[in-house]
């Protein structure tokens, strides 16, 4: 059951990713990316981790994406249909150079190892909200702090960028 | 067949490439930022799968982390772009070459 669901939502997650990347059409491609991140929460569920799981939904699928189509809708309005440009054509057997090796590398790195199932002993309440608060508010205090700060300078970032040219003319 | 901590990983590279792939083809800077997106969840299962396998919620904490980064980037990368629109109309990165001529 748990291998039908991880491999399940992982070839959705792969699918949406790749759809992404085909997708001609700017918001087209930003929906099927909505739909990678709700199968990634389901690849965290698979995995014990139910805190991320809802945080995928709420924080990707939800908040960014819905700032990322508010911005495409809003930059490209009816441009955004026509867009149909891509890499030049001579230029695709060296963009597949990266790619490849990652791929090659990780694959490498991956097969030498010893294949060890996932751990199925895990303590009670594992990756809930309860647990991941504990680890968040105790050991990890010093990263939770260093969250706001990201958001915090993100914050004010956006702003100053937002309003630059206004306070210039 | 049971889950492996290596298919944990070998999902998460092809996630990975796919989006590695998609930056370097597509021209549309906004379609860039989305695949760095996409780039970022596959690192936070990895996260998780590792987590999952010592037991220690540590992995849950830096992908909840990673959501903040997630965001910051977006906030900004947008506001970027929102601005070079403005001044340039357009997000194509072909077109963006000013500082290369």
């Amino acid at each position: 059951m748990e291998a039908f669901l991880f491999w399940s939502c992982g070839a959705l997650m792969v699918l949406g990713g790749v759809m992404m990347v085909l997708q001609r059409s700017a918001v087209v491609a930003a929906l099927w990316l909505v739909f990678a991140f709700i199968a990634a929460s389901g690849v965290f569920a698979v995995l014990h981790a139910p805190f991320l799981a809802i945080m995928q939904v709420l924080v990707y699928a939800g908040a960014i994406m819905v700032l990322f189509l508010f911005v495409i809708m809003m930059l490209q309005g009816p441009v955004m249909e026509g867009e149909r440009k891509r890499m030049a054509l001579p230029l695709w057997p060296a963009a597949a150079i990266p790619p490849l090796a990652v791929l090659v590398l990780v694959g490498a790195w991956v097969s030498q190892r010893t294949p060890e199932p996932l751990r199925t002993a895990l303590p009670d309440g594992f990756g809930g909200p309860r647990d991941v608060a504990a680890a968040l508010l105790g050991r990890y205090l010093l990263a939770f702090e260093l969250i706001s700060v990201v958001l915090l300078v993100a914050i004010v970032g956006a702003l100053a960028l937002g309003h630059g040219e206004r306070k210039a003319s | 067949m049971t889950v492996t901590l290596n298919h944990c990983l070998g999902l998460a590279a092809v996630i990975f490439v796919t989006g590695m792939a998609g930056f370097i083809v597509r021209r549309n800077a906004i379609v860039m930022l989305m695949c760095i997106e996409l780039m970022l969840s596959a690192v936070n299962i990895v996260f998780a799968a590792f987590a999952r396998q010592h037991a220690d919620a540590g992995g849950h904490v830096f992908v909840l982390m990673n959501f903040a980064v997630a965001a910051a980037e977006a906030a900004i990368g947008l506001a970027i772009l929102v601005e070079i629109y403005r001044r340039r109309r357009t997000v194509d990165v072909d077109e963006l070459k000013t500082l290369m001529e």
